[in-house]
């Protein structure tokens, strides 16, 4: 089984082409690189903790089976993260819970009790806020506050304008700003 | 573009510390509540998630997510396979009834004078193999019989004529 022993110089791109022609080692590395950012992105959007595992897990392996539909048009992690986003709501539905419910779970556990406590509640408060924006606005939001992609990227993966992609966006933070107040 | 705008375009970069603040852009936070309001909410969703402790091992997951795609492409192999035997049967049946076919069509074709004994020969009359072999026979007889007998209502038996009729039809005979 691959291993993680070596960090890959190679781009991303390259690793995805070297995974169509049955490098399994290329695949690996893609998930190394991946991963904690994927599951980052889903619990910031309301996924239970408890579930991360097997979220990261299905994502990376829709992304694979159908890798071939990836045409580099947007950064392979911003076409991973929406695979998984699309992933969550399914789950969401099916379930028909509410994305919006984390209270009561996911506190984390932190050397300073006080300190920590205002910062878990800052960021539950953040999650509770992301779960009562509409969809394509916590989603441009997640992008570029937390993986940095600009609007073009965002509207690529997205399916939108950047221009409507910018508009999300400042819409996302107006409404966080009166939420988390 | 007011300068909120330009800050609110650069908080996410200066928070994931791909750039970072200039002089006038630190001096419009401290003056700007919004802006500010902003820049921690940014700065608080870019951390979201890195202080959770998820555990998530990235060689386990790699080490899955490969297992099922092969899984998936063995199973693709599997099912492949199975519709190519399938296929192959198909068309070997197909060829074997064409091939039959042709060998019947072939016989008929090449004794031709003889099919209608053949045919008479080898229908099967499943309904006489009941029969006792007196019945046999008595069905056998009627067969041999001629549809049309030589006595018909108009045409009276011999022995219905009188001496004066019997001897004009026995003249008539012999010339």
């Amino acid at each position: 089984m691959p291993g993680f022993a070596r960090p890959d110089s190679r781009t991303d791109p390259d690793l995805v082409a070297a995974y169509r022609n049955g490098d399994e080692r290329a695949a690996a590395e893609l998930v190394r690189r991946h991963a904690a950012a994927l599951g980052r992105f889903l619990y910031s959007l309301g996924a239970d903790r408890d579930d991360l595992d097997d979220l990261v897990q299905e994502a990376l392996f829709r992304a694979f089976r159908r890798v071939d539909s990836w045409r580099g048009g947007a950064s392979f992690r911003s076409w991973l993260l929406t695979i998984g986003s699309n992933l969550l709501r399914d789950q969401v539905r099916k379930r028909k819970g509410q994305m919006v419910s984390i209270e009561g779970r996911d506190i984390p556990d932190r050397a300073d009790p006080a300190a920590d406590l205002a910062a878990g509640e800052a960021e539950d408060r953040v999650r509770e806020g992301l779960a009562l924006l509409p969809r394509l606005q916590r989603e441009v939001f997640l992008l570029r506050a937390q993986e940095g992609s600009d609007y073009a990227e965002i509207a690529a993966v997205l399916g939108t304008t950047p221009g409507a992609a910018r508009v999300h966006y400042h819409h996302a933070v107006k409404r966080l700003k009166e939420l988390i107040r | 573009m007011s300068v909120c705008e330009w800050l609110s375009d650069r908080m996410p970069p200066v928070a994931l510390g791909q750039a970072e603040w200039t002089p006038d852009e630190i001096h419009h936070l401290n003056e700007c509540g919004s802006c500010r309001r902003e820049w921690e909410l940014v700065q608080l969703a870019s951390r979201l998630g890195k202080d959770a402790r998820l555990t998530l091992d990235p060689a386990a997951i790699a080490a899955r997510v490969l297992r099922r795609l092969d899984q998936e492409r063995e199973h693709g192999r599997v099912r492949r396979r199975s519709w190519g035997f399938a296929g192959v049967a198909a068309a070997a049946a197909l060829v074997a009834a064409i091939w039959i076919g042709g060998l019947q069509g072939g016989a008929s074709k090449a004794q031709p004078v003889n099919t209608a004994v053949a045919g008479r020969l080898t229908i099967p009359l499943p309904e006489l193999d009941s029969l006792e072999p007196a019945e046999l026979d008595s069905v056998l007889q009627t067969m041999d019989e001629p549809l049309v007998s030589g006595s018909t209502a108009d045409d009276p038996a011999l022995g219905d004529l009188n001496n004066d009729e019997l001897q004009r039809v026995l003249d008539s005979w012999e010339g």
